[in-house]
């Protein structure tokens, strides 16, 4: 019993810090999309057709993730997409440092293009990760606890 | 699953048309289709007049200034300073008697300069940025020869070099 009752307790820490991150990251990201654009082209990726369309994107989708984990609306959802999301991210550091690209990760505002940073980026990516995927499957198995048998 | 994923495709569609709502009220929309900064500087220097507008870029590499060389060039005022960092990054500081000429507001930056820079089109200008690893110094270096300046020097260690050296800064008022 105990365990389940601090089970809920981590639950509810880590969806509201992921809801926060998020949050945060698409508010700092709306403020310069022309940077966070730029930020985007020099992962080489995308075409220049899709770029821009992304940059407006993406940050009302962190936004509106982020704000539905941390006021608890569709949590199953946000935290789905959170993983998708990280997981894209990932993909995308990895390809460019194995490319040995110099690029600037862009998340949580416009920086110098730099190698170390971009590490720093994957490994906070894949703690982000493990948390999101962990909140997912919690609130799954929460939904399994509530629906009658 | 099935029901989240479906759910994870309308708050991307709604993310999308929010998106494209918000930038209507920008005060500079972003174009649907991404240029590079380079594209967009070209754009900047074509929309500010085309005095000279058929020279063209040099192929060599620009002439840059080393920290002395800089030093003695902005404490003796042998001409202009030109910082082309974002003008925030400029009212937080820059160097002493520096004029902001921001690479990513080109255009509106050198509407506001243009009657100093005007006047002589020969005047020695040095251009700087944030540090070595800043392109933005070699952008305006390029689009004011383009203009027809003959004298635009850059400083490649720019800020960072600057004030690692423990140079005096001026702010903004």
């Amino acid at each position: 019993m105990r365990k389940i009752h601090s089970s809920v307790w981590l639950l509810a820490i880590f969806r509201i810090s992921l809801g926060l991150v998020f949050l945060f990251a698409g508010i700092i990201k709306s403020q310069d999309i022309q940077s966070f654009a730029d930020s985007m082209a020099t992962f080489q990726v995308l075409p220049n057709v899709l770029i821009n369309l992304l940059a407006l994107s993406l940050p009302p989708f962190e936004v509106i993730i982020g704000g539905m984990l941390l006021v608890g609306w569709q949590t199953r959802a946000a935290a789905l997409s959170i993983v998708f999301l990280l997981a894209v991210f990932i993909i995308v550091f990895c390809q460019a440092l194995i490319r040995g690209l110099n690029i600037d990760c862009g998340c949580f505002g416009s920086e110098v293009p730099s190698l170390w940073k971009t590490w720093g980026a994957l490994g906070r990516d894949l703690l982000l990760l493990v948390i999101a995927v962990w909140v997912y499957l919690q609130l799954n198995f929460s939904k399994a606890l509530e629906e009658p048998c | 699953m099935l029901r989240d994923m479906l759910s994870f495709w309308i708050i991307g569609t709604a993310s999308l048309c929010v998106g494209l709502l918000l930038n209507q009220f920008r005060d500079k929309p972003l174009s649907l289709v991404y240029q590079t900064k380079v594209e967009r500087l070209q754009l900047a220097v074509t929309k500010i007049g085309t005095i000279q507008a058929a020279r063209q870029i040099p192929e060599a590499l620009p002439v840059s200034l080393s920290l002395d060389e800089f030093r003695s060039f902005a404490e003796q005022k042998r001409g202009l300073v030109l910082d082309a960092r974002p003008e925030l990054f400029h009212r937080l500081g820059h160097v002493p008697g520096a004029i902001s000429l921001p690479r990513e507001a080109f255009e509106s930056g050198y509407a506001k300069l243009k009657a100093q820079l005007e006047s002589d089109r020969s005047q020695p200008l040095v251009v700087y940025c944030s540090g070595i690893s800043c392109e933005d110094s070699i952008m305006v270096q390029q689009a004011l020869v383009k203009l027809g300046y003959t004298h635009v020097s850059i400083f490649r260690g720019g800020w960072d070099e600057w004030t690692d050296a423990g140079l005096p800064v001026e702010k903004a008022p």
